[in-house]
């Protein structure tokens, strides 16, 4: 369980950008996350709300984009792992055991080198400030 | 009252990744050698460790970071065999991450280290999304956790670059097929060398330790 450390990184990159921007409140925060990180989006957004209890944040609601993951192959393939070989293996339990299993490349069938979907990024903040005169 | 979208794009894991950068061009400048050992809780990590500093230590000079939730256990295992070793409590948290090895490079004699040896937290989920700066990440994992392990936990086994089967002594006793996790390992990561070794027998341990020292050779001709 790592959630509670990266939620507070989460946090404090957040709060740093919603003060540099004069926020009175944090409306939204939109994480994109590689559906291979180890990262629960659940437990995610519980620590964060633990964090932000007496903040400006303790009522923003966090909005969670998947990115699938990327290859790239020997045969020069670079993109996107083959979405409906995944459906086909959804006999797997585990989302991350199915995407892991097909890791192959979509051109020519051999184990490809994963490049992305490991990501957790940051987005962006909505935020709220007071009306400028 | 306004709403504004402001833009971030700051990655949680590349972060800790420029730190890890950083760690190795640090090891480089240095010809250092490093070596991350991840695997569960009870599936060899220390004792393969202590083995390899038995063989190693009178050839190359060695030192030993030991993450541990409490480290100082495995750490004064390290220090018998007067290996300069650090201890990292992680408190909580269920692995290593660059920040903490960075810190631990600081308190170690890079000048006078050939080969540095990284006990990362047992766990086989957390470590895998931190990397460290290391040349090496090696998993362990004992036939004790049963068959099954390795299809369970995919994503350590796919970006490892040696893979250990441990304790293949005692497989038969606790009815697993030590064969079926090597396939196992190799339908996720093909490439991958793997491993089979028991403290009991001398040439499989001398398999793991040769690993290591190639490494070291290779480092230090850079």
């Amino acid at each position: 369980m790592h959630e509670f450390s990266i939620a507070c990184e989460i946090y404090e990159q957040v709060m740093a950008t919603a003060k540099e921007h004069g926020a009175t409140e944090v409306k939204h925060v939109t994480l994109q996350m590689g559906r291979l990180s180890h990262t629960n989006p659940e437990q995610l957004n519980f620590c964060f709300k633990v964090l932000a209890e007496e903040s400006i944040a303790k009522d923003a609601d966090f909005i969670v984009e998947m990115i699938p993951p990327s290859l790239e192959c020997d045969c020069g393939y670079t993109g996107k792992v083959d979405e409906k070989k995944i459906r086909k293996n959804c006999e797997f339990e585990s989302e991350l055991l199915a995407y892991a299993a097909v890791m192959e490349c979509p051109a020519c069938g051999k184990p490809a080198q994963i490049t992305g979907g490991r990501e957790l990024i940051i987005k962006s903040i909505e935020i709220e400030t007071e009306d400028q005169d | 009252m306004l709403m504004h979208v402001i833009d971030m794009g700051h990655d949680v894991y590349k972060a800790n990744d420029k730190v890890a950068e950083k760690n190795r061009k640090k090891l480089d400048k240095h010809q250092v050698f490093s070596v991350n050992v991840m695997g569960a809780i009870g599936s060899g990590k220390t004792t393969l460790i202590e083995e390899a500093i038995r063989q190693l230590k009178d050839k190359y000079r060695i030192a030993v970071i030991a993450g541990d939730v409490i480290a100082e256990m495995d750490s004064s295992r390290f220090r018998k065999l007067d290996v300069p070793t650090i201890p990292v409590n992680t408190g909580k948290e269920c692995h290593l991450d660059a920040k903490l090895v960075e810190k631990a490079l600081d308190e170690i004699d890079l000048n006078n280290t050939d080969l540095l040896l990284i006990e990362n937290v047992g766990n086989l989920i957390c470590p895998v999304d931190f990397k460290l700066g290391e040349h090496l990440r090696v998993v362990i994992v004992s036939v004790t956790e049963g068959d099954d392990i390795i299809l369970k936990h995919p994503m350590i086994f796919k970006t490892a670059e040696l893979a250990v089967i441990n304790k293949v002594d005692i497989a038969h006793a606790v009815d697993v097929d030590a064969e079926k996790m090597r396939d196992d390992i190799l339908s996720l990561n093909p490439k991958v060398p793997v491993i089979l070794t028991s403290k009991h027998d001398w040439e499989s341990l001398e398999t793991w330790i040769s690993f290591i020292e190639l490494g070291v050779k290779e480092a230090q001709n850079r």
